[in-house]
């Protein structure tokens, strides 16, 4: 069966006012269907840059990175733009909730992004639903202010998956939530993955990373040999 | 109407965004607001000038497009020109002449035809007649008489409605009915300095018309404003005539039989030339001229309009830098939110419309403000100043001035949001949404 995602030598190296630093060194990753990673890594490492390599934030230097059979290494802003919407969801450490509207409206306005049109009633529908798989349905007309940190972080899964995406992102989600709540966030992730959704979730917590189908270690810009799966 | 979806997605996202942020909105449309109403105030106070000017041109010329015949000094002009325009309810025909009414054998109260209260005084010089034969003085006919209770006007005698070309201003009582049969007693209709100079003096009414056979007795049934400057009547030619052979109904010292014609009435100018040179008239001295009032006006009005107009558009930027200045704050207070649209697949152009969606809905809630300000303005001020200015009374808020202000708010909305609206399309998401 044809992954969802297949990176090949991924490099990419920041270019400031000081020496060029190089944050990932020749990165190859292989994500099926239903499949979850968890990405190990000191800070600095390149996990986000990673992360942000394949949510199509960035472009790599070199290498090659095919999305299901097609090529995307080097796809305009207008396509990337499409893929965002259509094929992934984002997940961050700090939720990004926009303070001025509700859970629901927080969830919907993925669903307005000028990438097709749904109507009011629908994208509402839609949302509902999200947040009703995210287990708080009825905390819909709260704004971010009113919620507690899970409850935030909950509300961005939900708008990571309204749009249904085959690939899920998560850069650290738990890094502002306590232990228990934490585990909570990465169970609503995980259960994506029993809908054939591919997971990659950024973390430095073992506990969390042992939740995932397979553990990669991310060092000075490449995927340790071995092993993938880290003993806790 | 269908709006496309991301027009749809920038309307709604931008309107999310003006409610979210009602006091910065405010700000920009505070700032905004003063410029808007200096284009929509200058736009009407020009439409509204024009206006005036233009009711103004069209009492004392005639309305645009009417066509003026001068007739040749010829005896047979006046009789073959009534006989032509008879029945026609596109052409009028005036004759002027002088007129005293009140006491017979007296020098009138305004010697001269000037206003009553002035004494007169502009045409006391002595008069003159001219012809072919050149210019010779006119024997004064009150010359030795005492100074009465009369009053001289000029008499203007028509032959139809001249108000579907001159659209007088009917001031007190009635216009002269020309459906109506010919009454040996002359119906008149005075202008405002006549009718003052007849209600500070107790005048007579025996009314001496020059080339009258006798004096009639006239019947003042209404007040006009004419445009005029001094006092003026307005009468039948056909009740005139009952007094005077057709002949002399021209006074010839205030020029021949003058002719106001539709647009339209191109046979009738035709049919006229041709019976006017049959009768002896020398084609040449027949003179036409189509009124073009208008262009003559829009010259003097667009100097002094582009001059305000600079006023406003200064005024105006002043208003763009204000939302410029909320906008690049409020984009660089965003950055967050916009990093998050385009992490979830709103393209960047569409980010930019959303910027853009926010200041133009501003500029356009800015314009209907300063809209609806005009308008009450313009209603208190017609309340307040009808009476006294008449161009103001029951004056309609021009549409060109609304249209002017939403332009000037569209225009606004776009410079003020455009810098802006690039900088959120240019915000990096990779580097905003970095744990």
């Amino acid at each position: 069966m044809t992954p969802l995602i297949r990176i090949t030598g991924l490099t990419k190296t920041l270019k400031g006012q000081d020496e060029p630093r190089t944050i990932l060194a020749g990165v190859d990753l292989t994500l099926h269907a239903g499949e979850s990673i968890a990405i190990l890594g000191r800070s600095g490492s390149g996990k986000s840059t990673l992360l942000s390599l394949i949510g199509l934030f960035d472009r790599a230097d070199s290498g090659q990175y095919l999305l299901g059979d097609n090529d995307i290494t080097r796809i305009p802003e207008r396509r990337a733009a499409a893929l965002r919407s259509e094929e992934f969801g984002f997940v961050f450490q700090r939720f990004f909730l926009l303070k001025h509207l509700s859970a629901v409206q927080n969830v919907s306005m993925a669903l307005v992004n000028g990438q097709g049109w749904l109507p009011r009633r629908k994208r509402r529908a839609k949302a509902m639903e999200a947040l009703e798989r995210v287990g708080i349905a009825h905390l819909a007309k709260h704004k971010p202010q009113r919620l507690s940190g899970g409850e935030q972080q909950r509300v961005a899964i939900a708008r990571a998956l309204v749009r249904e995406p085959r690939i899920l992102l998560a850069d650290e989600p738990t890094g502002a939530l306590d232990t228990e709540t934490g585990n909570l966030v990465v169970e609503a992730l995980r259960s994506a993955t029993d809908r054939g959704c591919g997971l990659i979730l950024v973390t430095h917590d073992h506990d969390h990373a042992s939740k995932m189908g397979r553990v990669l270690q991310l060092t000075n810009g490449v995927f340790d040999a071995t092993p993938e799966r880290v003993v806790v | 109407m269908r709006l496309s979806g991301r027009l749809r997605s920038s309307l709604i996202i931008g309107g999310q965004g003006i409610r979210a942020r009602k006091m910065r909105t405010f700000l920009s449309m505070l700032s905004l607001f003063l410029g808007v109403l200096a284009v929509v105030t200058v736009q009407a106070g020009s439409v509204i000038a024009q206006r005036a000017m233009l009711s103004d041109v069209e009492i004392t010329r005639g309305k645009d497009g009417t066509l003026q015949m001068y007739l040749p000094s010829n005896p047979q002009s006046v009789p073959v020109a009534i006989d032509v325009i008879k029945g026609r309810g596109d052409a009028v025909g005036v004759t002027r002449g002088k007129a005293v009414i009140g006491e017979p054998g007296v020098k009138p109260l305004n010697e001269g035809g000037g206003r009553v209260d002035d004494g007169g005084g502009y045409a006391r010089a002595v008069n003159v007649t001219c012809d072919a034969g050149g210019c010779r003085p006119v024997e004064d006919e009150d010359a030795g008489a005492p100074q009465g209770q009369a009053i001289e006007l000029g008499m203007n005698a028509l032959t139809g409605d001249i108000r579907q070309f001159r659209p007088f201003r009917l001031q007190s009582g009635e216009w002269l009915d020309f459906s109506s049969a010919p009454s040996l007693s002359p119906r008149i209709v005075l202008n405002k300095y006549a009718a003052e100079g007849f209600a500070k003096h107790r005048i007579p009414a025996e009314m001496r018309v020059s080339g009258a056979v006798a004096n009639a007795t006239p019947r003042i049934i209404g007040v006009v404003d004419d445009g005029g400057w001094g006092p003026a009547a307005y009468v039948r030619s056909d009740e005139l005539l009952n007094w005077m052979p057709v002949d002399s109904l021209s006074d010839q010292r205030y020029g021949t039989m003058e002719l106001m014609l539709a647009p339209t009435a191109t046979d009738l100018q035709q049919t006229l030339r041709t019976r006017l040179v049959a009768a002896g008239a020398n084609a040449d001295e027949i003179h036409a001229e189509t009124i073009n009032s208008l262009k003559e006006m829009q010259s003097q009005l667009s100097l002094m309009r582009w001059i305000f107009l600079g006023m406003a558009a200064m005024v105006l930027l002043i208003g763009v830098a204000g939302i410029l200045n909320v906008g690049l704050a409020t984009v660089g207070e965003r950055i967050e939110e916009f990093a998050l649209r385009r992490a979830v697949g709103t393209p960047r152009l569409l980010l930019a419309g959303i910027v853009l969606a926010e200041t133009l809905l501003t500029g356009l809630l800015t314009a209907a403000a300063a809209i609806g300000f005009g308008i009450a303005g313009l209603k208190a001020v017609s309340s307040v100043l009808g009476s006294r200015e008449p161009f103001l009374q029951n004056v309609d808020f021009p549409w060109q001035a609304g249209v002017a202000g939403i332009i000037a708010g569209l225009v606004a909305g776009v410079l003020g949001g455009l810098i802006p609206a690039i900088r959120a399309a240019r915000i990096p998401i990779a580097t905003v949404m970095r744990a």
